[in-house]
């Protein structure tokens, strides 16, 4: 049997339940969001405008909505790279706590969004458990939930996304062969030469992928925002909410999904053009895991 | 030198359970204080322990009629979610780590798609369509949407699993006279196993903890507890006894799971899953 060959019909099969799933849940819906951008449902208007890519874009309220939403995928992103990379670092460092460590660690990746949320509200908000902890301190505590900048929604994502962040990192610098590391040793580089002239250059494939999907995964996100959020700007992902079920203005809903679609295209191909051609970076990719 | 090796060690892993206690004991000891709390005494600023403890807000949630009803649906959700999601990956799985054909890449960057558009945009636009066919508010319906973000790890999992399988023993079995189908069946899904223990435990934990999907697609009517969780906290009222007991219970189930997949799985399947693209 020439294992190359294989009837077609066997492969559309094959491929028919995931792909074809796929293709009807996802796609489906993802055509019908990019095209319903386009499309008007007052009466009298033309059925394909343009109106409403304007209304979004004239808006005050909704830009600052997008600059809000870059803000919130931006901002845990950078936090948790700030985190994840250290940990990732005294992980590989201390071999007797990895084992107790690397399991407990990862306990927020199956935290729901809506418990971390929760758990940012009982510490950080005022009279919660932070404040009364610096209160005999004499240590006034800042607004910190329905802050302007956010400051609440972006740690209890960095909440979320710091295990995560440090799972992939840890495991593209565990794929770091010892001798390597020994190596440097031997010839006279010191730890923090080692972590920056040999781990972080050898795991930046793990690291661009990590800050990438933290990216994403903050920049649509709902609850925690609706949660923990100031009243405004609110980002595009609680206004596509507000637009679609409250108001039914749903070609507004189609553009803020359109838009945040994009922005996580664009970053992704983004990330493609950093690790290379898409053939590069994927053999790279493969050959670490 | 020993010492002196010993003693950073000792530091490193210092610092690494300094964070843990920060980042995870304290909010967790925070919880329980507000789940346990005496609500007839109160607890008001600045006592940083109540005064007084009781079982009141376990009672009232135990209660409730809602909540038992909301925990079979998550669990049912869970595991119709998890069953579908491993039929429907492992043919697609195969495909792709046995047949080589053109656009392979293009289907693998397709099957990765859903992980990268944020899922509140397909959700709340499948809520539309399903509005038109009957199915917002429905159970199936929440399933359907859940689907959509466990596929791509359960096709991505099972494709490294299976790509991990020597082909001879494939051929051997196809020599002896097994048809493809019986040397898939009895060869290849078998074998597979790891691969389908890992991605389960992965899609129950997704399916189980998933909120935004669901709420855009099944609210107000399936009421799973990651929802009815969100209806305490983003309620008019906001019932912070309530909500930290739900939490616990929410909590629980998910760091069985946690613990038991930490011990079957040994490679890092999530890591495998997640880190390339």
């Amino acid at each position: 049997m020439n294992p190359t060959k294989v009837n077609t019909l066997t492969l559309l099969l094959c491929l028919l339940p995931g792909v074809g799933y796929l293709l009807v849940f996802f796609g489906l819906p993802l055509v019908t969001v990019v095209f319903g951008s386009f499309t008007s449902r007052a009466p009298g208007a033309s059925p394909i405008t343009l109106d409403t890519w304007i209304t979004l874009f004239s808006s005050p309220v909704y830009l600052d909505g997008l600059w809000f939403s870059l803000w919130l995928g931006i901002a845990p992103t950078a936090v948790s790279l700030l985190v994840s990379l250290p940990l990732s670092a005294l992980m590989q460092a201390n071999e007797t706590s990895q084992k107790l460590f690397g399991t407990l660690y990862r306990i927020p990746l199956v935290v729901p969004g809506v418990v971390a949320g929760f758990l940012v509200l009982v510490i950080l908000d005022r009279g919660g458990m932070a404040s009364r902890l610096l209160m005999p301190l004499g240590i006034p505590m800042p607004r910190l939930v329905r802050d302007d900048w956010g400051v609440g929604a972006i740690i209890a994502s960095s909440w979320k996304t710091i295990p995560f962040m440090t799972l992939i990192i840890a495991g593209a610098m565990a794929a770091i062969s010892k001798d390597i590391l020994a190596a440097a040793r031997t010839l006279g580089a010191n730890r923090l030469t080692v972590l920056w002239r040999i781990q972080l250059p050898l795991a930046q494939p793990g690291i661009t992928a990590a800050v990438l999907l933290s990216f994403i995964g903050s920049l649509g996100s709902y609850v925690i925002p609706s949660l923990l959020g100031p009243a405004y700007p609110l980002p595009l992902s609680v206004h596509m909410f507000a637009e679609g079920f409250q108001k039914g203005n749903w070609p507004m809903v189609y553009a803020m999904g359109t838009l945040l679609s994009v922005l996580a295209i664009a970053v992704l191909l983004a990330y493609y053009a950093i690790v290379g051609s898409f053939s590069r970076g994927s053999a790279a990719l493969t050959a670490r895991s | 030198m020993a010492s002196r090796s010993s003693k950073s060690q000792g530091l490193v892993g210092f610092g690494l359970y300094a964070y843990l206690a920060l980042t995870l004991l304290f909010p967790i000891i925070v919880i329980a204080l507000w789940a346990f709390y005496d609500p007839k005494v109160g607890w008001f600023p600045p006592d940083i322990i109540p005064r007084s403890f009781s079982l009141s807000a376990w009672r009232e949630v135990l209660a409730d009629r809602n909540i038992w009803p909301s925990a079979m649906l998550s669990l049912f959700v869970s595991i119709v979610v998890t069953v579908l999601t491993g039929a429907l990956a492992f043919p697609t799985a195969w495909a792709l780590a046995q047949f080589p054909f053109r656009l392979k890449r293009a289907v693998e960057i397709f099957i990765l798609a859903p992980v990268i558009v944020p899922g509140i945009v397909v959700a709340i636009s499948l809520g539309e369509i399903f509005f038109r066919f009957g199915l917002f508010g429905t159970v199936l319906g929440v399933i359907l949407v859940q689907l959509i973000g466990t596929l791509p790890f359960m096709i991505r999992i099972l494709t490294a699993t299976l790509e991990g399988i020597p082909n001879e023993l494939i051929y051997a079995a196809r020599t002896l006279g097994a048809s493809p189908r019986v040397a898939v069946l009895c060869i290849a899904l078998p074998l597979a196993w790891p691969g389908f223990a890992a991605g389960g435990l992965l899609t129950f934990i997704a399916s189980f903890e998933e909120f935004e999907k669901s709420f855009m697609v099944g609210a107000p009517k399936v009421q799973t507890l990651a929802v009815r969780l969100w209806s305490y906290l983003g309620g008019d009222i906001l019932v912070l006894p309530t909500a930290a007991v739900v939490t616990f219970i929410l909590l629980t189930p998910m760091l069985v799971i946690f613990i038991l997949a930490e011990r079957l799985s040994k490679d890092d399947v999530m890591a495998a899953g997640l880190g390339k693209l």
